[in-house]
């Protein structure tokens, strides 16, 4: 991690938004580039890398239809899935190959065109979207290879699969974007997705709340972002990137109207909402509802980061507003404290990595708001290993405890017979997640950390200190899980959930109980998850000037070319400090002692409560049990959402409706009609039921209306 | 080729009503696709390139005196909507086959004359032939539901008669007065006529903004009950509650649509300079019933009041659209109607198919549907998706239009007065109808299972004597037929909007520049006849400028055209 390529940029933001073509070298020859006016054409057949998913769907889609299929004994709509990913998985590569370091396109066809505003199905590739691509293409795969084992004997195996594929294409049509419409036709895809995921068992009234709520908060999200993309086409009369960046260039915040610094902050709250950010973080836990291939691919992996690249793509309209990428750095810190808290108290180990994941996201967009987008994404990518990682791992205790998750009902599973591969990757992924040295998560949260405490001004230096203080807790929550769950004395109990394979060898009754080890798809997944989550942390080490090939990545993309500069334009450039001073005046460099430090205690003191002296963590709640019993309920939140938001709204349905319409607007209607029929009935005599005197009433009646009218237009004239 | 399109569904009608009653259904389903069929030939036909203009038309003399023509003709506007109706009638009336058990003759009589006036208003070029046709549709849609509809009936049929017909007769009267103030003037010379395009025309360019306004008053009295806006909605729940399945599926898909037609074809052209005045009110007006239709389909507990409810919430978003004023806020209105026509319709036809086997719309009685009704809930989930406006599928298309419309409303290149404020606070009836919908699909699609008591099914069955053929529990083949076709125009409409707005596109980019130059001219003459007071103004430019609401602060743009309606006053 050489250092000196940072020089402090002279130039301003208004050249540095089109990323530099050609990184090397570390001269400060990036950045200067020069605006290329037309982005070269992209390899036609990135439109694959969508549309393998998409037909996937459909096959297995079909599959769900069909009476004489039996998803008891065939597994072919799992099959049939995991290979349309793994060829979208195939496709990306071959594409990123292309991409290389370039900022290419590819129109596929015309989608909106109305007015000035056009919006085609068209695809913007640099290498953040590379990255994003190899994450989410490669991720979805191992998680369909691991749910076709983990969903078998499911009624529903052929919708899971239809629903994962129709993800994948969603998520794929979102990093794939050219322009913010049809971006935002995959982040509202996603959602579906989530939705129907979430939801997909259907009869439990948990899992049909959860995935109203997941849908709702993150329209209210959406909401902000639509009018974001609104005010943006407003602003710059176009809502496609490589002519929004180009209009974008030459302006900084002093040079753009208010309403321009306005879009950040509406597109923000789409991010906040999706990635589950304060105060719409609420969906995400309750989304562990849906199975848990689905908790590790959507709402820990991939779906739920969609608003952290929302954000680096878009990096160039958040610059321009001071107070934007400070506001997401604050939300972001906040949020992952906030979760990190209620995290240490849960007992269902998928909440417990459910809060984690807010977390862990907070750090992201904690990354992106100090001006790291390279620390933001490159958290991204080794949190996608880790975490789904570790949702698997749980996965599979859960599959086979018959839905036990409680972390007090389950004890020593290293020592029970198949279950080694899982308490050993689980280890890793535990590691990681705590920023134990040289594993993934080490490296990337550092690489956020350190920033925080380079950028000046905004109390970043606070903030620095929350996240590693975040840090402590997050080793600790980790490891209270690992160390109950998968140490200590052995001792299980299954749980309620019948599974639809047991087919009767296995029931109910703890007597009779024998747990059911993973088979060999997840075993294989898991293992290859947990190489990604020992190792994925080296690319942001080696292969490059600065954060390795990672950083090099980064800096070709859109997102970092800016923030980059920005932080330059700061002076917020600590390498250069740090060579001159030595080791304590490089955020960069002390923070992985610091950090790893933190780490370190954080496993003890869960080592200690939690492994050897259970008794003592009881005791020691008992002591603050108002705090405990704060955290344990999530400090209320959805409570109060559902008396301050909820209930009002509820509340003044029925009042517009019962009396708004029923009383108040139907009441006058009918004292309407009752005037007529009071005249009626004294004239009630010229009613004969002789129908020219019907028309002659209504040509009277006529004649009088055109009457008041002239009248009332002579006084209006004059 | 109009007029036989006109005439098939009426011939139809007669044919369903003479032939047995063995045979009305497949003789009435024949008919609507002989229509379809016409109406697809129409639509090769059509010259896109001169998308704007009145085509294939046709004129019959009829009462010289008076200047009555029964004249016919069609632009892409009227295009769509010919299609959607030809489209859709076809598919309910194969959804009403088992539905409607006793005196089905005249049951399928009534909803092909109704298509004729239906297809007659929107085909329409003289004043007299719209009114007649846009009237006539109270006659068959009030059969259908005062001897089909359920146990409300009555006061159903009787509350929508009155309540849109009180509504249209003071919008004759404000077409009536623009042909007489047509005849008195020199342009009309003392001649009587009621061709719309002359009446347009005139009424835009030589009215006073004023008497735009009580124009504008009386149109938006009937085409408001139609659509229909806050505070004169009620009628609706009522009626789509009682009306049959292929009553609510009409009255919802394209009856309302009578309502935004009208709004855009006279409403908007013949009173320019009004519109923009009071567009901000009757946007006020559309918010109102976005969110409050809203807010009042979550406390529903019938599930068919619901998707009545939500008609009056979405049918906000269409109205918006249009008075915004902006080519793409007025695309997006068409489209809108478009496709609250294919998924409000849809959505009627799956809630009558369930009604159909248990009897009941109690939300109560239902849940966990999903588990026995697969295909049923697949295509219920579809099209709430569809209505909730979800990207890729074509509710968004409207919506999304109908909003970006609103928002550059009154940017100062668009003649608009409404802004991002409207569009932001519209934007909550996204949230909203997302809240809803899925609280109709968590309590009757999802859950655990609870199917109502058949009991009173069975009852039924035994006392009737055209006994309705027992359904299997989920889907027939016949009912899939009915959805897929709307189920695919959703997605096309979706994918490739562009089918849709490109032929639209050319109508409205007219009537956007007909708007904008009433509002140069009438720039241009206030300049002229300016009071001492007011600054000359240096050219037409600086006339346009000082015309058209420049400011995008929301206050401004909001007082700027009542002002220039004071100016005006002061002018005369």
């Amino acid at each position: 991690m050489t250092l000196e390529s940072m020089q402090p940029m002279l130039s301003e933001l208004s050249v540095l938004l089109v990323p530099a073509t050609a990184h090397g070298g570390g001269a400060a020859s990036h950045g200067a580039a020069a605006v290329s006016e037309a982005i070269a054409a992209g390899p036609w057949f990135a439109m694959f890398i969508p549309l393998f998913p998409l037909l996937a769907a459909v096959v297995c889609g079909l599959f769900a239809f069909t009476r004489r299929y039996d998803p008891k004994r065939s597994k072919i709509p799992g099959w049939c899935c995991v290979l349309g990913l793994l060829l979208s998985f195939v496709t990306s590569v071959a594409v990123i190959s292309r991409i290389g370091h370039d900022t290419l396109q590819v129109t596929i066809f015309e989608w909106i065109a109305s007015g000035s505003l056009q919006a085609d199905f068209a695809f913007y590739l640099d290498p953040l979207t590379s990255i994003m691509l190899l994450v989410v293409t490669g991720i979805s795969t191992l998680v369909a290879l691991y749910a076709s084992e983990y969903m078998s004997g499911d009624r529903g195996y052929a919708r899971f699969f239809a629903f994962i594929g129709m993800f994948v294409f969603a998520m794929t049509c979102l990093i794939l974007a050219d322009n913010l419409v049809l971006l935002y036709l995959g982040w509202e895809g996603v959602g579906l997705c989530s939705y129907l995921l979430i939801g997909f068992y259907y009869e439990k009234p948990s899992a049909v709340a959860a995935a109203k709520k997941a849908f709702i908060v993150n329209r209210i999200g959406d909401l902000g972002f639509a009018l974001g993309i609104m005010l943006t086409y407003m602003e710059f009369g176009t809502v496609e990137f490589a002519p929004l960046f180009q209009a974008l260039s030459g302006h900084s915040p002093e040079s753009v109207s208010g309403s321009v610094q306005i879009i950040p902050f509406l597109l923000m709250l789409g991010a906040f909402g999706k990635s589950a950010q304060l105060p719409l973080y609420v969906w995400l836990p309750d989304a562990m509802e849906g199975p848990t291939p689905v908790s590790a691919l959507i709402h820990a992996a991939t779906m739920v980061t969609a608003g952290v690249y929302m954000i680096a793509r878009l990096a160039p309209l958040f610059v321009l507003s001071p107070y934007a990428l400070p506001t997401v750095a604050w939300i972001g810190g906040l949020t992952a404290l906030f979760a990190a808290t209620i995290g240490m108290a849960q007992y269902d180990m998928k909440r417990i990595f459910a809060y984690s994941t807010v977390s862990q996201l907070g750090y992201m967009f904690m990354g992106i708001g100090v001006l790291s987008a390279t620390g933001a994404v490159f958290h991204l990518f080794t949190h996608a290993f880790f975490k789904a990682l570790l949702f698997l791992g749980s996965g599979a205790v859960m599959h086979g405890f018959a839905g036990q998750l409680d972390i007090r009902r389950i004890s020593g599973l290293r020592k029970v017979k198949g279950w080694g591969v899982v308490t050993w990757t689980m280890l890793v992924g535990c590691l990681a997640l705590a920023g134990f040295p040289f594993l993934s998560g080490f490296f990337s949260k550092d690489t956020i950390l350190a920033q925080a405490f380079v950028t000046p001004g905004y109390g970043f230096t606070i903030l620095g200190f929350m996240g590693l203080f975040t840090a402590l807790l997050t080793a600790y929550y980790t490891f209270r899980l690992f160390f109950r769950v998968f140490l200590g004395p052995q001792r299980y109990e299954p749980g309620d959930e019948h599974h639809a394979d047991d087919d009767g060898g296995h029931g109910h009754e703890a007597e009779h109980f024998h747990p059911h080890a993973p088979g060999w798809a997840i075993n294989l997944v898991l293992t290859i998850l947990a190489l990604g989550a020992a190792f994925s942390g080296y690319v942001g080490v080696f292969g490059g000037e600065e954060h390795g090939w990672f950083g090099g990545m980064m800096h070709a993309s859109t997102g970092n070319a800016v923030t980059e500069s920005l932080a330059a334009s700061h002076g917020a450039d600590g390498h250069a400090a740090g060579e001159a001073a030595g080791f304590w005046a490089d955020p960069h460099k002390w923070m992985m002692a610091v950090s790893a430090v933190i780490g370190l205690v954080g496993i003890l003191i869960a080592w200690y409560f939690h492994l050897l002296n259970r008794q003592a963590a009881d005791r020691l709640k008992e002591r603050v049990r108002p705090i405990a019993v704060l955290l344990e309920n999530k400090w209320y939140v959805d409570e109060g959402y559902d008396i301050l938001i909820r209930k009002p709204l509820r509340m003044a349905g029925y009042v517009f409706y019962l009396i708004g319409d029923t009383i108040i607007i139907n009441g006058l209607v009918a004292l309407g009609g009752a005037i007529p029929r009071l005249i009626g009935s004294t004239i009630k005599p010229m009613q004969r039921g002789i129908l020219h005197g019907y028309g002659l009433g209504m040509a009277a009646g006529l004649c009088a209306v055109l009457a008041i009218m002239w009248w009332l237009i002579q006084v209006g004239v004059t | 080729m109009l007029l036989a399109l006109l005439l098939i569904p009426l011939v139809t009608a007669i044919a369903v009503a003479a032939a047995p009653e063995k045979q009305a259904r497949a003789l009435a389903l024949c008919g609507t696709l002989v229509g379809l069929l016409l109406s697809i030939v129409i639509a090769v036909q059509f010259n896109y390139q001169d998308a704007g203009l009145m085509q294939m038309p046709m004129s019959i003399a009829w009462y010289d005196t008076f200047g009555l023509n029964l004249s016919l003709g069609i632009d892409s506007i009227s295009l769509v909507l010919i299609l959607l109706t030809t489209f859709l009638l076809p598919l309910t009336i194969l959804g009403s086959f088992t539905a409607v058990t006793q005196r089905a003759k005249e049951f399928f009589a009534w909803l092909c004359i109704l298509e004729a006036a239906m297809l007659g208003v929107f085909a329409a070029r003289d004043l007299i032939v719209f009114y007649v046709c846009f009237e006539f549709t109270l006659i068959p849609m009030y059969f259908l539901i005062a001897v089909y509809g359920s146990a409300n009936r009555a006061k159903a049929s009787i509350w929508f008669f009155l309540y849109t017909f009180t509504g249209s007769i003071i919008t004759l009267a404000g077409l009536v007065y623009v042909a007489w103030a047509y005849q008195m003037s020199p342009e009309g010379t003392g001649n009587w006529t009621f061709d719309i395009a002359t009446l347009t025309a005139f009424c835009s360019e030589h009215m006073t903004a004023a008497q735009q306004g009580w124009v504008l008053l009386a149109l938006c009295c009937g085409f408001a009950v139609k659509v229909p806006l806050f505070p004169v909605h009620t009628w609706l729940p009522l009626a789509h509650t009682e009306a049959p399945t292929a009553g609510s599926v009409v009255l919802a898909a394209v009856l309302l649509k009578l309502g935004t037609y009208g709004l855009f074809r006279f409403a908007v052209p013949m009173c320019p300079l009004a519109i923009t005045t009071y567009a901000p009110l009757l946007a006020v007006l559309c918010i109102i019933g976005i969110l409050y239709g809203a807010l009042i389909c979550w406390v529903q507990t019938d599930v068919k009041k619901l998707i009545a409810y939500s008609s009056v919430s979405h049918l906000g978003f269409c109205v918006l659209g249009l008075i915004a004023l902006t080519s793409i806020g007025i695309s997006g209105s068409v489209a809108y109607m478009i496709n609250h026509g294919l998924s409000t319709g849809a959505l009627f036809l799956c809630i009558g198919m369930i009604y159909e086997r248990y009897h009941t719309r109690a939300m109560d009685d239902y849940s966990g549907l999903a588990k026995v009704m697969p295909v049923w809930a697949t295509f219920t989930v579809f099209f709430i998706l569809s209505s909730v406006g979800l990207p890729g599928l074509n509710g968004f298309i409207g919506e999304f239009l109908c909003l970006v419309g609103t928002f550059i409303s009154g940017d100062g290149a668009n003649p608009g007065t409404l802004g991002p404020m409207y569009a932001a606070i519209a934007g909550f009836g996204m949230i909203l109808a997302a809240i809803y919908l899925l609280y109709l699909a968590g309590r009757v699609l999802f859950g655990p299972l609870k199917l109502p008591d058949t009991h009173h099914h069975g009852h039924d069955d035994k006392g009737d004597d055209h006994a309705a053929p027992t359904l299997p529990q989920d889907l027939t083949g016949r009912e899939v037929l009915v959805l897929v076709p709307i189920a695919v125009a959703c997605i096309v409409l979706g994918v490739k909007p562009g089918v849709l707005l490109a032929p639209i596109a050319a109508p409205i980019e007219q009537m956007v520049s007909a708007v904008s130059e009433a509002h140069t001219r009438h720039a241009a003459l206030l300049i002229d006849g300016a009071p001492p007071g007011l600054p000359p103004a240096e050219d037409d430019e600086a006339a346009l400028a000082s015309a058209e609401p420049m400011s995008r602060d929301i206050d401004t743009t909001d007082n700027r055209p009542s002002e220039l309606g004071r100016k005006e006053g002061l002018g005369q």
